[in-house]
């Protein structure tokens, strides 16, 4: 690593214009959607359906997170979201299929019941955009070659 | 909400999907985000903030929606879901900021519409 790379890594270089932007604005619209959801959920009828009202709070965890990983991935620090957008995957396809199979576990909707199609099925479309743009923006850099 | 509000909520909706459209025309076109797409977003922001008055001064005067904290959430989710997209991209004139812009038009879309349903 060359002395001014280091010094760039360091201080944080502006990330490139791009995708990101439009993605983090989902990823903050579904923080705000998610999140305010589970609190109301959770704190007016938590009885009704706690297993869905908990996995609506860990989706907006996980919209946090995700939220971070792709701004990390945007400087140039993909790895948090190499492993978070899988992550926020598994969760939609895990709990979708669940809310399919198992009806008495989710006597009320969570966020990724039907796989996000109380959303127009953006929650499961949204890991999945994050991570082509992920592997499009991270794939294509150049590989240095090793020096002699 | 009250009935009388239904007109400007549906005036929201139709705005609003302008709004989006033309953003994400724009975002097509890969063109710098022009001044006047930052203009269009501000206006539905104004119209957002009519529809919310009318629907807390209807609050007031006593109508009570099916759900209230649900109802409040929306009204709050209305008036500032346009400033925090069109501020979030305030420096940066590149296409991909329309598509921050149009984000933030749907939400507002879908705001009004979830607005109207829990009245």
């Amino acid at each position: 690593m060359t002395s001014t790379e280091s010094l760039e890594t360091q201080s944080g270089p502006r990330p490139k214009r791009g995708p990101h932007l439009v993605l983090m604005a989902c990823y903050a619209l579904f923080i705000l959607a998610s999140g305010s959801r589970a609190v109301v959920q959770i704190a007016t009828q938590f009885d009704v359906a706690p297993f869905a009202y908990v996995l609506s709070a860990v989706a907006a965890v996980t919209y946090v997170v995700g939220w971070f990983a792709i701004r990390r991935a945007a400087y140039g620090r993909p790895r948090l979201a190499e492993v978070m957008l899988w992550v926020e995957l598994a969760g939609v396809v895990v709990v979708g299929t669940l809310s399919l199979v198992k009806k008495d576990w989710f006597p009320d909707a969570s966020v990724w019941s039907d796989y996000g199609g109380g959303y127009g099925w953006v929650p499961a479309a949204l890991p999945i955009a994050a991570l082509l743009w992920l592997h499009r923006t991270h794939d294509n850099r150049p590989v240095k070659e090793p020096s002699a | 909400m009250h009935g009388t509000l239904a007109p400007i909520a549906w005036i929201v909706v139709g705005y609003g999907i302008v709004v989006a459209v033309a953003a994400v025309v724009g975002l097509v076109l890969r063109a710098p985000r022009p001044r006047w797409l930052d203009q269009m977003a501000w206006m539905l922001e104004a119209l957002g903030v009519v529809l919310g008055l009318g629907a807390l001064g209807s609050l007031l005067q006593g109508h009570r929606p099916s759900s209230m904290s649900t109802h409040v959430g929306y009204l709050a989710a209305l008036v500032c879901i346009m400033p925090v997209a069109v501020m979030s991209v305030r420096e940066d004139r590149e296409s991909w900021s329309s598509g921050v812009i149009a984000v933030g038009a749907i939400a507002t879309v879908v705001v009004a519409v979830r607005l109207m349903v829990t009245r």
